[in-house]
Order: C-alpha cells, then structure tokens, then sequence
C-alpha cells in the first residue's frame, strides 16, 4: 500500500533543482510524495543535448515515466519549470508519454509558452555573471537578492544560494538566450486542465498583473493568484500558501471526481494502450470545470439537465462527473450519433426546447421527479409538452443514452465496470489482443479484479 | 490503404465505368471490372483512413460510419450511425461484424415457399459459387463440417471461442439445439493477401466493429481494394455524388460530385451505385432518375435483431475475442410457428458504451436499474438474432426539406414491423431465454434490436415491381447499375455482408458479358 493520496512533481525555475521542493514538501506533510525534478544543468544534473524547452520536457517526462505508480497527480511548476510543465501537461494530454493520472497544475510565477517578457539589461546582467565561467557566490546571492520581495530566512537563503551555484553554466546560458525567448505556444495549444497560477505583487515580468495577459489564452480554466509582499522565488518565499493551494485543486479535483485505480491507471500510461486511447482516456479523467459554462445550452438548461442526469445516471457521493456539461460539450462539438428521430429539430434545438419543457413540470421531490420520468419513458401525457407522447419520449430517450454514454466514457467507470479493451491496439506489443478469453480468467497484463491470471504463449503471426 | 501510385484519370475521360462506393457492393465489382481491362473510377464519400487511423474507443471511432445524420421514424425507428453505416474506403466493411454465414436457398424463394415476402430473381447454386470465390478470396474462417450444409469446406479453422460462445454452447447442447463455431471473416491464419500485404492472425480482439488495425478482420480495403488499384483502378476518397447527368437518349453520361469543396463532373460510360441502402435510394430519389416503378425506397428493410443476455455467476467479459464465435442455424425455418422465414442465432459480446445504449434504447433502464446492469456487464454474455424481414411499402425512405453538409435533403426513413417481424422477435426470445437458462443463467434480460439497410431499390424480374434486376441494372436505363443492399428482395436470415460481396461479383460479370 502506498501511503499517501498523490503525487506532486515539481519542476523548478531556472538556478534550482530537484531539492527546491523541500520547503513545499515540509508544508504538505506526508500526505503528498513531493517529487522533484531536476531539468538538465540545473541541481547538479548534467546538460542536455540542446537547449529547447522541448528537450527539457523530455527529461521531466522520464523522471515522471520512471517514478509514476499509475495514481492521480498534479504538476507544480515555478518560473522556467512553468514553461516546461505547459508542454509536459500538452504531450500527457495527447497520450504521448507513458503515464497517465495528470489531474491539473499549480504554476508559481511561470515562464509563458511564448517567448518570456525579459528586461534586456536583466538577460545581459545574467549572462554576464558568467564570465568567469560559472556562477560565483556574490552573482548567486545577488541572483536570490533579486528574486525575492523580502530577504529569506537565513537557512532558506543559503539553499537557495548552494541551488544557484550548482546550475551549469551551459544550461543558464541555454535558457537565457535559447529557452526563455522560444514560442512553443502552438505546440502546447489550449490546455483544459484544472489550473492555479500564484504570482507575486512584487515580481516583474511573470509576476501578479502580467500572469492573466499571458496564460488566460493557454489555461482557460486558471485560477490566478495574486500573493502580496511576494517577488519571484515562490518555493522559497511562500511555501505556505503553494501548499494551501495545492490542497485546495486536490480537494476540489482529485476528491471532486472518480478515480481511475492505479493498477488501471499504469495500464493506460503502459504500452498497450495506444497513444491516441491514451490521450482520450486522459482528457476524460480530468476533473470537470465547477464553473463550466455551456455553450449549446443555456445556463438554466444546464440545472435542469444535471437534475435529469442525477436521476438517470445516479452518482452516489461526493466524487462526480458532471454528465450534463460533457452532454453540452458534444452538442457543442457536434458529435451526434447519426440519426435523430423524425419528428425532432436538430439535436441542439431539441436539448433547448425539451429541457424547458421539463424545467416547466419537474417536481422537488425525488420521489415525484421519478414518476415523471417513468411517465415520459412509457410516453404518457406531459402538461405542455412540445412534442406529441411518443416524440418527448423518443427525445428523452436520446438524452438518457447521452447521459449514460458520457458516465461510461469515462475511464474510472471503465475501470468499475471491468472493462480494459483499450489495451489491446497498441503497435509493437504481443500478443497485441487478448489471449485466455474464458470465463472467470484473465490475461497477466490485466488489471487483478479481472480474474485469475493464466500464464500464455506468444500469438500464432 | 495506399493509393499513392494509382493510375488516375482526368474528369474529362470517359471512363469506362463510375463506382459510387467502396464496401462490400463497390469493391468486389471494382477489382474486377479493372481486371479485366475496363477503365473504372470508384468515388467515396468518406475518407482514406487506413487501419492506423482507427481507434477502438467508441468515442473517437465512428469516424468509420455515416455520422451525417439520418431521420428515423415508425413504430421501431432505426438507429443509423455506428449501427449499421460506413464510411471511408471500405465502406460498411470497416465497422462489419464480419458474421459470415452463407444465404440460404430456403430466403431466396420465400414467396415460393410461403406464398410471403419475395423471391430473389438469383440462381441460388450461382450466388454460392460466388460467395465460395469471395470466402477464398477475403479468408473465411469456420469448421469443418458445417452442421446445416455438409458438402461446405471452409479453408481455415475457425477462431477462438470466448466465453459467451462457451455459455451459448453448453445451454444449446442441454437442450439439443445443434450449434457450432461461427463463420466468419477473421483469420485464423496469418496470410499473405495479395496486392495488400500481410495479415495477422486473430487477436482475439472484441473491438472489430470501431476499425481493426492488424488486418485479422477481412474488409474491402485490405482485400479487393488494394487488387482493384493493382489492376489499373483509381479511388477518390472524400467525393460526394450529389448528381447525375444523362445524354439525349436518357444514358447517364457523367457523375457530379463534391470534393474538396468544389464540384467535379467525372464523365462516364456506365454508372454502378454502390452507395448502401440509405445512400442509394437517395441519389434516386435527388436526381428522379430510375424510378418508373415508383419503387425506389420502397421496402426499406431491417434484420430482426434482438438479443437476450443472461447474468452468471463468473466474469465472462465477451467484449474478448471475436465478438459472435458461436452460430446455430437450427431456426431458419423453426417447427410449428405461424411465421416466414426464420432466424439465425449468434452469441454475443459487445463493447460498454454499445451495450450501454441497448440497455438504455432497448431495455429502457435509467437510474439504479440502468447502474446495475452496467456493474452487472462482465458478468453477462448474450445471444442475439438476424431475423427475416418482410418486405413492406411503407416502410420507406423519402427525402426530407432538410439538407446535410453536401446541400442533400436528408433522408427520413420509416420502419414498422409487422406481424411476421414480431411473430419472429417472440420466438428468438424465447429460444435465448431458454439457452441461457440451460447455460445456468441467474437472469436474463431482453434487449430490442434491429440491424442493416436493406432493400429500397429492390432487385425484381417484374419491371413494375423492383428498381433492378436480378444482374442490377436498372429497369430505366440501360447504363445504369446498383451493386449494394439496396437491391435485397428480402433480408435472408444470413447476415448481409457476405451475400453482397458475392452479388457484386456477379453483378460485374454480368456487365462483361
């Protein structure tokens, strides 16, 4: 047994490494496993091939590959990590790396997709202290000095300093005249991923007021933070609140929605589930948006479909999926099912008119909510009905299997439901399919719940 | 499929032939007009995937089927989209079941038989020496002997039975109901297949209806396709035929179609719409054309296709292998019923969110209920039928006011069953229900179905009576052809796909002659 709820993997700014996550990790306390990362040059780590951020995603997804045990986890990311986890979270929501449980990111002043907003004097004044070849103690407690809105505690101010004076001179320069000025905003596209951006009043290009201009693009569904009295070196100077705020996505993510199990969850990031299944099967499990606001349907349509789904799709508990919204996605998107019944509008307009008809009759009582809904199905008269019987029943027929079908796309009802032929497609994995196909059995690569396990030979080519 | 180093030819060619379609009805007949010299063009409305673009979500995978919506209506409308409709080369062959039982003598003489339904203007002995060629021809696997045709042989063995096969096979034996390993179009085999490559044997993959990437599964596009462009044939992909042009005699002299959003006239010397049972009918019924009988969309037909699931004490997880291992063919004509025709049985395993709908459309679950049949999944195997179906006039396609996409009216097409069609449903229910009771069933549950696109230009020797006939062509005019399941007198209890490869190479042969 594993003896916390997640994992955190933490990225950090330029000059820091992996051990820039220990005053985050004292504040969590055990119920998180802090993993820190070091990007190449930077605690010590040796240099990458190149300079792009690209290379230095890479790195951060095998540290990640290498420890993930298939469970929920969030990106926490400070300043140049920050441009990094923005491609780490793109390529994990593609389903291109072998993991899977990314549940959202807390991003500490970061570097944006596009090229980082950098005084010129303050790149040249950077680069210049390296003209002795490396970073000297003075250049890195002035780099420090200049980051942070109050002086650090002394023992904070001294880690920080032995973290600066470890990065490699090649991997500062990289940065500074390679990483920080890339736009690698098209590959990172639009991330709808639940989000909390901090910054500090005091910083200066990535701080407070600039975070919203530059991220509100990339994560439509960030929180920003603004923190007072706070410059750029927020590990250092505000672990208190990144923990409270990491506790706080966790809480309202993670704890908000089902969960894939982690012995299913290693099995999507493994290699026998496809990329393409991999990446749809991770966008399914993020966390639904509390603040979702529809777009083919209004508002109040919206209420009334979540009530309908409450009953249809019952979701005991606290851990939910927000059906009606994933329902207004796909009329957004229009994905349909190929067939309407003939006496219906378009399926928007059908989801508008039926769900005001609905709202117009539906009871409090959950009791008197399912007699309604009994008598629709068996296609009884409706007070103000738009449609004949037999129509509103068709319609409300689409509806229960919409709602139904977005429950089950979800990997975690997968998992519940013991399903896992996703992992059976996959290229340059044999035998690709299933082998034992008996009842009560179960190939070695399925999850244990599936049965008992048979030990197979290779597939006939 | 690789289509890189086709031949092409030029709009303003005259080609020889214009296929519309490339599933089971256009491929076939595609690969050997162009063997045999002809100059054939195949347009496909959808596009050219190739087996790496498929996925076996069922979220992501009806990018294989006509998503382009259809309206139903009637007492039992019919569900369209990944259901029973295809899309990209390959046509309905990318999403088929790829079930391969042979057409029975028995359905081509139904009226004959019953004084009910149609005749087919087929030579029965005929159609099976096709469907021998097509079997050999795609890889059908199947045991040997055949319990209902002894002189058959089937080139391969069969697949892997999974463990609904296994239940369906225990509860048919307690109960004497002959049953055996299904035919079907999965390789048993790994095989060379010529002009296409290599093709793996089974997976034992339950997800051959959302697009197979090894190859396993026998479809257009790894088999007849790739031979037609090997002998000279060219495809276009994403070309959408929305007119037809005729010359001063009334022959058809060209095609119009939409690709890349403009419009292409493709001339031609003969037509052959190999467009399916929705699609076909409604290039008729747009155009005017080929409709002197009135019949163009009448008889719109559907396989009864109801199934019965029972819930057993192990997880049996038939969403495992090939998805309908088991077939009996002892109720194609059942003792002492006051019905026509019959059905065939199958097991069943399907895919969650499939199962899901079926539940909700065909069970009416919602709530706890609905939950706990959903939890109740892995435990459950099924039984299903493809039943006959009676042709009817007013089970119909017609054109509706709205347009899709291409500027089309839509098609609204209505399906009632009659008597027959329910006399047939209640006797295949309680058939399964007692299967899976032998089989040691806790419950069972039954889930209303139906399955194809049959019948709206029907084949008929009679002018009057049918839109082709029995070679295809068009009673109307003489250079026009309909190569699909449109052109179904009447269902059959076999399941269509492998009668319509075979018809298409017969209909081919009857343009050489």
């Amino acid at each position: 047994m594993i003896g916390y709820d997640g994992t955190i993997y933490f990225l950090a700014g330029l000059g820091f490494g992996a051990a820039a996550s220990a005053p985050l990790a004292h504040c969590l306390g055990e119920r998180f496993h802090v993993v820190g990362i070091d990007l190449p040059g930077q605690g010590g780590a040796s240099d990458a091939a190149d300079g792009s951020v690209q290379t230095m995603a890479d790195v951060a997804l095998a540290a990640i590959e290498a420890e993930a045990d298939g469970g929920p986890f969030l990106l926490v990311a400070h300043s140049m990590g920050g441009k990094v986890a923005a491609l780490v979270a793109a390529r994990l929501l593609s389903g291109s790396a072998n993991v899977f449980g990314l549940a959202g990111a807390v991003l500490l002043a970061p570097s944006p997709p596009v090229p980082e907003p950098m005084d010129d004097d303050k790149r040249a004044l950077m680069l210049a202290w390296l003209a002795d070849g490396g970073l000297s103690e003075v250049d890195a407690r002035e780099f420090v000095a200049q980051n942070v809105a109050e002086p650090l505690r002394e023992s904070s101010e001294q880690d920080a300093v032995a973290q600066v004076r470890q990065t490699s001179p090649l991997s500062w320069k990289r940065w500074l005249t390679e990483g920080s000025t890339e736009d690698v905003s098209a590959v990172v596209g639009v991330l709808d991923l639940p989000v909390v951006v901090l910054a500090g009043e005091d910083d200066e290009d990535l701080g407070a007021s600039a975070q919203p201009r530059l991220l509100a693009g990339v994560y439509p569904r960030a929180r920003f933070v603004s923190l007072a009295e706070t410059g750029h070196l927020l590990p250092y100077e505000r672990p208190d609140e990144v923990a409270a705020e990491i506790e706080r996505l966790w809480q309202t993510t993670v704890e908000a929605s089902p969960q894939v199990p982690a012995e299913w969850g290693r099995l999507i990031a493994s290699g026998r589930t496809g990329t393409e299944e991999r990446g749809m099967l991770a966008r399914r499990a993020i966390a639904d948006d509390p603040h979702y606001a529809p777009r083919a349907i209004s508002q109040a349509q919206l209420t009334t479909l979540r009530a309908l789904a409450d009953r249809l799709v019952p979701q005991p508990g606290m851990r939910r999926i927000d059906l009606a919204a994933r329902v207004d996605g796909d009329l957004t998107a229009g994905r349909g099912d190929g067939w309407r019944p003939a006496e219906l509008p378009d399926d928007i307009s059908a989801y508008r008119i039926g769900l005001d008809a609905i709202a117009s009759v539906w009871p409090h009582d959950a009791e008197q909510q399912d007699t309604l809904i009994r008598r629709i199905i068996a296609g009884e008269p409706v007070t103000d009905a738009p449609w004949d019987d037999d129509a509103l029943s068709l319609w409300f027929e689409d509806v229960r299997n919409d709602l139904a079908r977005a429950w089950l796309a979800h990997p975690a009802s997968l998992a519940r439901v013991g399903y896992d032929g996703f992992a059976t497609s996959a290229e340059g994995v044999e035998p690709a399919g299933f082998v034992s196909l008996g009842a009560g059995l179960r190939d070695p690569w399925e999850p244990g719940d599936l049965g008992t396990p048979v030990t197979v030979s290779e597939a006939d080519e | 499929m690789n289509l890189d180093d086709m031949r092409t030819h030029a709009d303003d060619d005259i080609v020889d032939v214009v296929i519309v379609g490339t599933g089971a009805g256009g491929a076939p007949l595609l690969a050997r007009l162009a063997e045999r010299g002809l100059r054939v063009v195949a347009l496909e409305a959808g596009p050219n995937l190739g087996p790496k673009g498929f996925t076996n979500d069922e979220v992501g995978a009806p990018r294989i089927n006509w998503m382009s919506e259809r309206l139903s209506g009637g007492d039992a409308p019919t569900a369209f989209g990944p259901n029973n409709s295809g899309w990209g080369v390959g046509g309905g062959t990318l999403h088929w079941g790829a079930f391969t039982p042979r057409p029975d003598i028995r359905d081509l003489n139904l009226f004959t038989e019953s004084g009910v339904g149609a005749d087919w203007p087929v030579d029965h002995a005929e159609l099976i020496r096709y469907v021998a060629e097509v079997e050999r021809t795609i890889g059908v696997s199947g045991p040997n002997p055949y319990p209902w045709d002894p002189d058959r042989e089937y080139l391969d063995p069969p697949v892997d039975r999974n463990a609904a096969a296994d239940l369906m096979a225990i509860g048919c034996d307690r109960l004497g109901i002959r049953a055996t390993d299904a035919p079907a179009a999965i390789l048993s085999r790994a095989r060379d297949q010529a002009h296409h490559g290599h093709r793996h044997a089974s997976r034992n993959l339950g997800t051959i209806h959302q697009g197979e990437r090894f190859g396993t599964k026998a479809t257009t596009a790894n088999t007849y396709l790739p031979a037609a462009v090997a002998a000279g044939a060219e495809i276009r992909p994403d070309s959408m035929v929305h007119g037809i042009e005729r010359d001063s005699l009334g022959r058809i002299s060209a095609v119009v179609y939409r690709h890349d959003g403009r419009e292409h006239r493709q001339r031609c010397a003969t037509l052959v719409l190999a467009g399916g049972g929705i699609e076909t009918p409604r290039l008729l019924l747009n155009t005017g054309l080929a409709n002197s009988s009135g019949q163009v969309g009448r008889n719109f037909l559907a396989h009864g296709g109801v199934q019965v699931w029972g819930r057993f004490d192990e997880q049996q997880r038939a969403y495992r292998g090939y998805p309908s291992a088991l077939i009996s063919e002892d109720f194609v004509r059942p003792d002492g019923v006051d019905f026509a025709g019959g059905y065939l049985l199958q097991s069943l395993g399907v895919m969650p969110l499939t199962y899901a709908t079926a539940l909700v459309r065909g069970g009416g679950l919602w709530g706890d209920d609905l939950m706990e049949a959903l939890d109740s999944w892995r435990y459950s195997a099924g039984i299903g039928i493809n039943g006959e179906c009676l042709p009817a006039e007013d089970n119909r396609l017609v054109l509706s006011d709205e347009v899709d996409e291409w500027g089309i009216p839509r098609a609204i097409v209505a399906f009632s069953p009659g008597q027959n069609e329910r006399a047939i449903d209640e006797h295949a229910t309680a058939t399964m229900t007692r299967i899976l009771e032998a089989a040691g069933a806790l419950g069972t549950r039954v889930l209303a179905r139906t399955a194809h696109t049959l019948g709206t230009c029907r084949m008929s020797a009679d002018p009057s009576m049918g839109v082709v006939d029995g070679d295809g062509r068009s009673h109307d005019i003489p250079n026009l052809w309909i190569s699909d399941n449109s052109t179904f007198p009447s269902s059959l209890t076999a399941n269509p796909g492998l009668a319509q490869l075979a018809l298409s190479l017969r209909t081919a042969d009857r343009m050489l002659r």
